[in-house]
């Protein structure tokens, strides 16, 4: 207790009247990112556009290379999405107080990563309109059901079912904040306010199942966050490829998925934090956290890509074993050490803790690992597929000009979302972050506590 | 009159800190002449769920039934296909179900009827949302206590009782 009372300058009677008036005003900069997002976004809708006017022949992948930036791209945003949920169910378990100031941010990022992941299968398909028939299960042409084997049919149940789940425990995490904007508003915008909020009006009962449901959503969660990226790196596993058909790809994708993720979470909060003045509420010590949890998640994939290397020497198969060596020194040796630097090497500097309160150079190796997160997924799809079991198909494929702006397209689509969410939703939980500040206690108290301790 | 009058008439009692709110609900709770009261609190204080006495919260059997519900649909769905239908692979005898790999679509199903059925339990026992409740204070999301008596007067002896209990200030709904 004393401890926290030394942490915050800022008691919850700052919370609301703080936090809200901050997101009536935000820094000009806030203008300038949303202007940068919507311009990415809109250049990328063009090239959407003509690539179903004109077809898949615009990009420069060519067989066997079928999926190549689309489906990075795919793995890329699902791994994103990781840390949200990660970070409001796994911690809300852990009681890691730190979550309440970033669940939030979190949570939206979440939702907004696993929306752009969800556009580039049908970017993919050519004609995402059939999309909707060939991804419910319901009897085709030939009177098949889907094949329930599948691990493609498998994704789409986990990143459906993530979806869902994250978007239940985001809005129901949302609705006593609405509840509190809805207070301090009049007329139509109070009652917009007041029908997202459900009507919430935080008595204790409401607050009792309030909390028990959200226990039971993080218990449900947790397991999810686990599986999905699990279910992710099953389309490659479940497979005979070299490199791909390997038993240590789950726990390998999440670990990659949560440093993404959480490299993530520290890149948008910064921005968001000085945009919206928060730096009395996300405090050094809660960023120096998601660094901590960055860390070790670059270690845990540190130990993965060297095991990787080790089981394919010494498991004694030279298919698999001349494939990491191309992946290392060969023609994709680019993207290989971009990878291994980017998400290995420099988050070791975050082992210091000036670094990790050096707050230019932390959102740096943020940034850099989430390139390097794209390239390793880049990596491991091109690299394996490239060289199939024809050799009369193989040879080089690096991405172009259509790749590259679809991508920053969709850097685009996941920016506008988010700025515009902490436009009218407060970024920072309201209910929650009270919880970890002091409590409002009489001088009695404070008295008596004192005197006990 | 009595009995047109909205459930949202009374008094109200608002608090300040924490400690005093507890000790006021731990008092007013047993006694016959508060009874349905509710208590308003702008955050989820394990305290205040104490001091009102709350055991487990029924929200759980929502959890659980849902989730049930999802393990019996993912499974059910799977093999009714596998049966109307079946894939032969490597010539391997039909009717025999790959239960393994249903374990995915089981798993899934588990999670996500499960949290649907949790929010809703959420929302019933809540008793969100409604339309005929309003909002007694706005304080109350912000950052004050509140204990709220229908159809009480203020004069009554209620809230000279809420008073004492260190209300900051009590006044009619």
């Amino acid at each position: 207790m004393s401890d926290d009372s030394k942490l915050w300058s800022k008691t919850i009677s700052d919370v609301n009247s703080e936090i809200l008036v901050n997101l009536e005003n935000p820094h000009p900069a806030y203008y300038v990112a949303l202007a940068l997002s919507v311009s990415a976004l809109l250049v990328g809708i063009v090239f959407v556009a003509l690539h179903f006017t004109y077809g898949l022949g615009l990009w420069t992948f060519r067989p066997p290379v079928y999926w190549e930036v689309d489906i990075t791209n795919f793995v890329f945003w699902v791994g994103i999405g990781h840390a949200g949920t990660l970070i409001s169910a796994i911690l809300f378990l852990f009681r890691a107080k730190w979550r309440n100031t970033v669940n939030r941010s979190a949570e939206a990022m979440t939702i907004f990563a696993v929306i752009c992941a969800l556009v580039f299968p049908l970017i993919h398909m050519g004609r995402p309109w059939h999309g909707a028939i060939w991804a419910v299960p319901l009897p085709n042409t030939n009177n098949l059901w889907v094949n329930f084997r599948s691990p493609l049919f498998w994704d789409v149940m986990a990143i459906s079912t993530y979806f869902t789940t994250s978007l239940l425990f985001w809005y129901m995490g949302l609705v006593p904040d609405l509840a509190s904007i809805r207070d301090r508003c009049k007329g139509f915008k109070r009652l917009i306010y007041g029908i997202m909020s459900f009507g919430w009006r935080g008595t204790a009962k409401q607050w009792w199942h309030y909390e028990a449901g959200y226990g039971f959503l993080a218990a449900l969660a947790t397991p999810l966050v686990l599986s999905v990226h699990s279910v992710v790196s099953w389309d490659f596993a479940m497979s005979i490829q070299p490199g791909w058909h390997t038993t240590i790809f789950p726990p390998y994708f999440v670990a990659g998925a949560i440093l993404s993720g959480c490299a993530m979470v520290y890149n948008l909060l910064l921005p968001v934090r000085y945009m919206f003045r928060l730096e009395k509420f996300i405090l050094p010590e809660h960023l120096e956290a998601c660094l901590r949890l960055t860390l070790l998640t670059s270690t845990i994939v540190f130990y993965a890509y060297s095991l990787e290397f080790f089981v394919a020497w010494y498991s004694g198969n030279p298919y698999e074993w001349a494939l990491f060596e191309k992946r290392a020194i060969g023609p994709y040796s680019f993207y290989f050490w971009v990878m291994m630097f980017c998400n290995c090497i420099f988050p070791l500097a975050l082992w210091s803790r000036r670094v990790r309160n050096n707050i230019p150079v932390a959102f740096v190796i943020c940034v850099l690992i989430n390139v390097g997160m794209w390239f390793e997924r880049y990596n491991i799809i091109v690299s394996s597929l490239v060289e199939d079991f024809v050799p009369a198909r193989w040879g080089h494929v690096q991405p172009g000009l259509w790749e590259i702006v679809i991508t920053l397209g969709s850097f685009g689509l996941f920016t506008t979302f988010y700025l515009v969410f902490v436009k009218f939703f407060p970024i920072v939980s309201l209910s929650e972050i009270k919880l970890i500040m002091p409590k409002p206690l009489s001088s009695k108290a404070h008295g008596g506590a004192h005197h006990h301790g | 009159m009595a009995n047109t009058q909205s459930p949202d008439t009374g008094i109200i009692g608002i608090f300040r800190h924490l400690d005093t709110v507890c000790t006021a609900i731990e008092k007013v709770r047993d006694r016959p002449d508060f009874a349905g009261h509710e208590v308003f609190s702008p955050t989820s204080y394990h305290e205040i769920e104490h001091a009102s006495g709350f055991g487990a919260s029924p929200v759980r059997a929502f959890t659980l039934i849902g989730a049930l519900t999802g393990t019996c649909t993912g499974f059910g769905l799977a093999l009714a296909c596998d049966w109307d239908w079946p894939i032969v692979v490597g010539g391997k005898t039909a009717g025999i179900a790959s239960l393994p790999a249903y374990v995915v679509l089981g798993f899934e199903f588990t999670i996500l009827l499960g949290a649907i059925s949790t929010v809703l339990g959420m929302l019933v026992m809540g008793r969100i949302p409604n339309p005929k409740r309003r909002v007694l204070d706005v304080r109350t999301t912000d950052d004050r206590f509140a204990i709220f008596l229908p159809g009480a007067q203020l004069s009554s002896p209620q809230a000279q009782f809420l008073r004492d209990c260190g209300a900051e200030e009590v006044r009619n709904t």
